[in-house]
């Protein structure tokens, strides 16, 4: 290594070192012992794999079916309810989308022990168009984290709501706002950045847990010390070998300054590997949408990292699709889960791209083992070459080729991806990957766009509909990801934009945009085991906990977020133009907005 | 020929026998005068449309139409074949296209998280639209798009484009233009 190059490097790894020094002692003990208690929900996957996996089995596939409503609460609030909320020693943690109001509540008496509302300035609403979603809290050390809609991160204390620390994490004035949920891993908590509509510059942060002061930031696009790449040793998948990402590897891929308006957003779920001391995650989309304006790999947009927990410094990237011209954010969650990959034992990374593919890394290097469709339906790419690890892309679906102010017809997936951020589960038992995905096409028509800070920069009008071949535009999936095969498919009528849960009790439970909650047999997911209507479409996640020696299975329900403006963008093909499509209203013959939290159990 | 509210469409759907194809729909804002500007027709579709309004009378009836109110020789959008738009009324598009109002109110204006434009520029006012694209509603999610130059420079334009569309007139979201 040479210093004199890269002065920054060691200043960063010092200064991290430093800051991480007074919080590693005991830090996240106490997270990870009410993680080990199956009876929290502790996390919103439930552990730091993404796993989304219970091991209680009390509701199980023999009893599921009578399963009833033991209680239910109303957020007061509308929008999309995303996310679900925490259990942790008998108290819940519940939030709702903006005004993001948190409300602890005991569940033993369902009494509201403690309710907080931030004060935020309602022009962070038409920021976050088109909906106002958040996506839940985190907890560790007798706090709750908050990620408020205006970037503001808060530490509440756990017992009395009362704020601990507050911290502004980004500008809402130039549409850098928060949908994620913050993750905490170790002593820091970590949240990203949305906005790649508003030709937002994306970065990941680390902050510390008591004091709230920045430890790491990490952009996802420029020059590499902004990146906390270290170009000799961040790695990336090349000609079938991991090799040094070299240097600016970012900006040798755009033309011009457009990289610093160039996206890269950070709203997705994260995960953590402790014995590796890694944290992954996935970047979104390039801004603007019109490809044309931004020629080049566009790095490290849409891409998976590994980053140093502590240092925030890149192991390793590896870029889904470079360029890309169809918004396939690559923001989903990372599972981690040691399966079998082409029968050899593996530490895996298994990811549910948009763009349709299935990836199976080793989550240590990232090294590229498995990349297959997990929906028959993707059209824009044959496959993704094993050895560039670049995705074919085929001219027909290229809106790059076929250029500005041309509709690309009957692109598969649509830009809400063959799965958007509603996280899939991993069930260890059969090692399958339960995956809540959208049969969805479109048609993407870029258009040159200017940038204007703090106004919409997207650059492309689409329109989206099913799948070819079918009326369903959803499929719950069943998935090898040791193979990268599909091994059972369960249509539904509209997207299933639903965080899975998977149990050791053998079932499967997802929301639907209809507003059911369906439990399915986990071996058999054609096996619909339970299904209740709940008040609204449901686009939360899936939780379960214990009280008392009894199991309770949850859920918010509340339409919104880009499923409902999904849906609304039509069921039937808009070929004659003369919009009002039928789709929208059909989605309102089930459900209408309003968010509330239902709760299972089985009888006494 | 029919009043839409403070409007007048003069619609020539049997242009067959005025020696065209297709429809003409020229909307004139409160007033109809005989000396239009023809902006955006080509000379050739200009004389057919005014061939075809002395034709069938259309100024005389028109005349009638809110008296009290200024005249003006302006037509607020002129549409062929229900998407081929004069160049201002081309702007508008433009201008909705680059305010991404889509993500919002629906590619065609059919309304999403956002109201259907089709139906609620059927009520709102120009002073109201003007004031809602401006400042937004903020409560509501709709942006303020005062520092959009795209929008602020075509604000009549895209009042012009979405009274079309809400209208039945323009009947396709995407519109081109009319060539000279």
């Amino acid at each position: 290594m040479k210093i004199v190059d890269r002065p920054w490097f060691y200043r960063s790894l010092a200064t991290a070192w430093l800051l991480a020094v007074p919080g590693v002692v005991g830090a996240n003990a106490d997270l990870e012992k009410q993680i080990a208690d199956p009876k929290n929900h502790a996390m919103q996957a439930g552990d730091m794999y993404n796993q989304r996996y219970s091991k209680l089995t009390q509701i199980n596939a023999k009893n599921v079916g009578k399963m009833h409503v033991a209680w239910m609460f109303s957020t007061g609030v509308l929008r999309g309810h995303e996310g679900s909320p925490l259990v942790v020693n008998g108290m819940m943690y519940v939030h709702t989308p903006f005004p993001n109001k948190v409300f602890a509540i005991d569940v033993e008496t369902q009494k509201i022990k403690w309710r907080y509302e931030p004060k935020q300035d309602a022009a962070v609403i038409p920021q976050m168009c088109c909906d106002t979603v958040y996506r839940g809290l985190a907890y560790a050390e007798n706090k709750i984290f908050l990620q408020q809609a205006d970037s503001t991160l808060v530490a509440l204390d756990a017992g009395t709501g009362k704020v601990v620390w507050s911290v502004k994490n980004g500008d809402p004035k130039v549409g850098a706002v928060n949908t994620n949920a913050p993750h905490v891993f170790k002593d820091k908590v970590i949240t990203g950045i949305s906005g790649g509509e508003w030709g937002v510059r994306g970065f990941l942060a680390a902050y510390d847990i008591n004091t709230g002061k920045q430890v790491w930031k990490a952009f996802s696009t420029g020059p590499d010390q902004e990146m906390l790449i270290d170009p000799d040793k961040t790695m990336t998948w090349t000609d079938g070998a991991l090799k040094p990402v070299g240097k600016d590897s970012s900006l040798k891929t755009w033309q011009g300054d457009q990289w610093k308006n160039g996206g890269g957003t950070t709203w997705g779920w994260y995960s953590y590997d402790k014995a590796l001391n890694l944290l992954y995650y996935g970047t979104g989309n390039p801004s603007t949408w019109n490809p044309a304006q931004r020629p080049g790999d566009n790095k490290w947009s849409m891409t998976i990292f590994a980053r140093d927990v502590d240092t925030g410094v890149a192991k390793w990237a590896y870029q889904m699709t470079p360029f890309d011209e169809w918004d396939f954010d690559g923001v989903n969650e990372m599972i981690l889960a040691d399966i079998n990959v082409k029968g050899k034992p593996t530490k895996a990374l298994v990811h549910f791209d948009r763009n349709g593919f299935g990836y199976t890394l080793d989550r240590t290097n990232g090294a590229l083992l498995v990349a297959e469709k997990y929906d028959p339906a993707v059209n824009w790419a044959t496959n993704v070459d094993m050895k560039t690890g670049r995705p074919q892309v085929v001219a027909q679906y290229s809106t790059a080729k076929n250029g500005p102010d041309k509709n690309t017809k009957g692109v598969c997936p649509a830009a809400l991806g063959s799965k958007d951020e509603q996280p899939a589960a991993f069930n260890p038992k059969n090692n399958r990957f339960y995956v809540p995905t959208n049969h969805v096409c479109m048609d993407y028509e870029p258009f040159k766009v200017d940038y204007v800070a703090g106004q919409p920069y997207v650059g492309a009008t689409l329109s989206m509909f099913p799948a070819p071949g079918g009326k369903h535009m959803g499929n719950l999936v069943a998935w090898d990801a040791g193979s990268g095969k599909i091994v059972q498919s369960k249509p539904e009528k509209f997207s299933v934009w639903s965080g899975v849960l998977v149990t050791a009790g053998g079932i499967a439970c997802y929301g639907t945009l209809e507003g059911y909650l369906k439990c399915v047999d986990a071996n058999d997911i054609n096996k619909e085991l339970f299904k209740f209507k709940t008040p609204s479409g449901i686009i939360g996640d899936v939780f379960t906990y214990e009280h008392k020696g009894k199991q309770y299975i949850g859920v918010f329900s509340g339409i919104g977020g880009w499923a409902g403006i999904g849906m609304a963008a039509g069921l039937e093909k808009d070929t004659d133009g003369l919009g009002a499509v039928g789709g929208y209203k059909e989605l309102r013959d089930y459900t209408e907005l309003g968010g509330s939290l239902t709760v299972f159990a089985l009888p006494q | 020929m029919r009043h839409t509210g403070d409007f007048l469409v003069v619609s020539l759907s049997t242009v067959e026998t005025c020696g065209a194809t297709g429809t003409l729909n020229v909307m004139f804002q409160r007033y109809f005068t005989r000396s239009i500007t023809m902006s955006g027709l080509s000379r050739r579709q200009a004389v057919r449309f005014l061939f075809c309004s002395l034709l069938i009378g259309a100024g005389s009836a028109v005349a009638q139409d809110k008296a009290s109110a200024a005249p003006t020789d302006k037509p607020l959008y002129t549409v062929f074949d229900g998407y081929k738009v004069d160049s201002k009324t081309m702007d508008g598009f433009r201008a909705w296209r680059a305010a991404a109002c889509d993500r919002c109110h629906g590619a065609n204006q059919e309304g999403l998280v956002g109201p259907p434009l089709l139906e609620s520029m059927k009520t709102l006012s120009k002073d109201e639209f003007v004031k809602t694209v401006r400042d937004g509603r903020l409560e509501k999610g709709m942006v303020s798009f005062s520092t959009s130059k795209a929008v602020m420079d075509n604000m009549d334009n895209l009042y012009a484009y979405l009274k079309g569309r809400s209208n039945g007139d323009i009947k396709r979201a995407k519109v081109e233009e009319l060539k000279q």
